[in-house]
């Protein structure tokens, strides 16, 4: 397990914090699935986002606009 | 031919000049409804007397010469994560057990006034939050999964127990089980058909569209769902378009995008033979082959994760942790899972959207449309959870199904899934089209040009 995993009970006490109590038969999987989702989300680390804003949604059109910046 | 094989279009020619009654084609599906039903589990709830009685004022209003448009009196089936007011919409969960819609979603308003008939509500993954739709069976062999996770409209429209349904679409939920039951299916641009009083999976990546046994049949529903509402913030005020592609086969000088990179990589032989071959059908009708590089593929998944595990906990923040057990358990724990997502993983997936879709933007000037498989294999047994490839590498179905169609989920391009043949299974296989932004009208051109140069296509066999 790397130093970024989440244990069983700190994926409970993470859940916690988010106002979510796991039952403890809940915790093992919660973490198992928590960490899977980070590995998967994690690569985007790599990315240099320089000054590029967040997309909150897609907009049709907006493709024109970005191209005349 | 017996009414309910009849396509969309020529169940309205047929209505239309008189040749066919609208009671005789609701009785006709709902026949149909009655024997495959157990077998097939398509629909959540089937709203017979309703249909029998909405075809019978369809009836009245076509003897009294007021045809609203080609959906009159066609029997049709929604998603069951769609409003329609006074029936439940379950999202096939036990969450929803005591839930009754107030109001109609604004599709649901448009198809009752166009004169469609809603013969029932289909299955879904439940709340679409999954690839595969356990409770429904394949239309083609009911030992095998029925996609999703609008897997009951699917299956519905390969069945004959609808002539057309809806389905939503957040990673390829309509295209995927569109391909693994041989129908087609449009997911629009994003914001081209409003979502009020549709249930919520992820909504920037959300969709609502039709799937339907032909693309000539495409047209009809979305000129009718396609239209600003001012109650969906996504929804584009974009002028009204007629979509029906033209009679014309010719693709002289359409520039046909093929994929280098990842969507022919862990593919399924047979799945790459099909489309590859579909792909030498375009250029035999005049279109023009271009390789295309697809961007930034190595972050597909991770923002595609990145938006929707966020966004989907949010949505059952409050039944999460009212009535967590009612969930299933698969959907139980990656809403949970979600919770401990941080906030910096959703805002670098939103600044990865930017990015790619710029990088698509400048790919899709370069091409009309780009073509690829809808789905890397064809529909696994009910039981299998894993795909092993010939590299070695072992993906869980979900992944896999989903991998080729979020692309166009994260960019907001349009996407069409067509038929293109079997595997020699018989199990049905699907060819992508891929858009510029509004460019449904392309996308329905090119499958209409395909579809015409393949035999007709016949109802499924598996029941």
């Amino acid at each position: 397990m790397s130093a970024a995993e989440l244990t069983p009970s700190e994926a409970a006490r993470w859940a916690a914090r988010a106002g979510l109590p796991l039952p403890a038969e809940r915790h093992a999987a919660a973490a198992a699935t928590a960490n899977h989702i980070h590995s998967v989300v994690a690569v985007l680390r790599e990315l240099d986002f320089g000054d590029t804003p967040p997309a909150p949604a897609y907009r049709a059109g907006e493709e024109q606009h970005d191209a005349a910046v | 031919m017996r009414p309910y094989e009849l396509s969309l279009t020529a169940a309205a020619d047929a209505i239309r000049t008189g040749r066919l009654s609208p009671v005789e084609l609701v009785d006709s599906v709902l026949d149909r409804v009655e024997r495959l039903e157990p077998q097939l589990n398509a629909y959540a709830t089937v709203t017979a007397e309703r249909a029998r009685r909405a075809a019978r004022e369809a009836a009245d209003d076509v003897a009294a010469g007021r045809l609203r448009g080609p959906l009159h009196g066609i029997p049709m089936g929604l998603k069951d994560l769609i409003d329609v007011a006074g029936v439940a919409t379950t999202a096939s969960s036990r969450v929803r057990a005591d839930h009754r819609a107030q109001a109609d979603s604004t599709v649901a308003a448009r198809l009752s006034a166009s004169g469609a008939v809603l013969i029932g509500k289909t299955h879904t993954h439940e709340f679409a939050y999954g690839l595969t739709t356990p409770q429904t069976h394949n239309a083609w062999d009911t030992g095998r999964v029925a996609g999703g996770s609008s897997g009951g409209s699917a299956v519905a429209v390969a069945a004959g127990t609808a002539v057309f349904t809806l389905g939503t679409d957040t990673g390829g939920s309509i295209r995927v089980p569109a391909a693994l039951n041989g129908v087609v299916g449009l997911k629009p641009t994003y914001g081209l058909v409003p979502r009020h009083g549709v249930t919520s999976l992820s909504w920037s990546l959300d969709h609502v569209g039709p799937l339907t046994r032909t693309v000539e049949d495409q047209a009809l529903v979305l000129a009718v769902l396609a239209g600003h509402d001012p109650r969906d913030p996504a929804s584009l005020a974009v002028p009204a378009r007629d979509h029906r592609p033209g009679a014309a086969e010719d693709l002289t000088g359409l520039r046909v995008g093929v994929p280098r990179n990842y969507y022919f990589e862990r593919v399924d032989t047979e799945v790459e033979a099909a489309v590859r071959r579909a792909v030498d059908g375009l250029e035999a009708l005049g279109a023009r082959l271009v390789e295309v590089e697809i961007p930034m593929t190595r972050y597909i998944q991770a923002t595609q994760w990145g938006l929707m595990v966020p966004e989907a906990t949010a949505y059952h923040e409050r039944t999460l942790r009212a009535a967590p057990e009612l969930y299933q358990a698969d959907v139980r724990t990656l809403l949970e899972a979600g919770e401990l997502m941080p906030a910096g993983d959703y805002l670098r997936a939103q600044r990865s959207r930017t990015l790619m879709r710029r990088e698509w933007a400048r790919m899709l000037e370069d091409v009309d449309v780009i073509a690829a498989p809808t789905v890397p294999a064809t529909a696994v047994k009910a039981d299998q959870e894993t795909i092993t490839w010939p590299d070695g590498t072992v993906e869980a179905v979900s992944d896999a199904y989903v991998r080729l169609s979020a692309p166009a989920n994260l960019t907001g391009v349009p996407s069409l899934s067509v038929p293109v043949g079997h595997d020699t299974a018989g199990l049905p296989i699907g060819m992508q089209l891929l858009g510029r932004p509004l460019g449904e009208s392309v996308l329905l051109r090119v499958g209409h040009a395909y579809e015409r140069t393949r035999p007709a296509r016949e109802p499924a066999t598996a029941a």
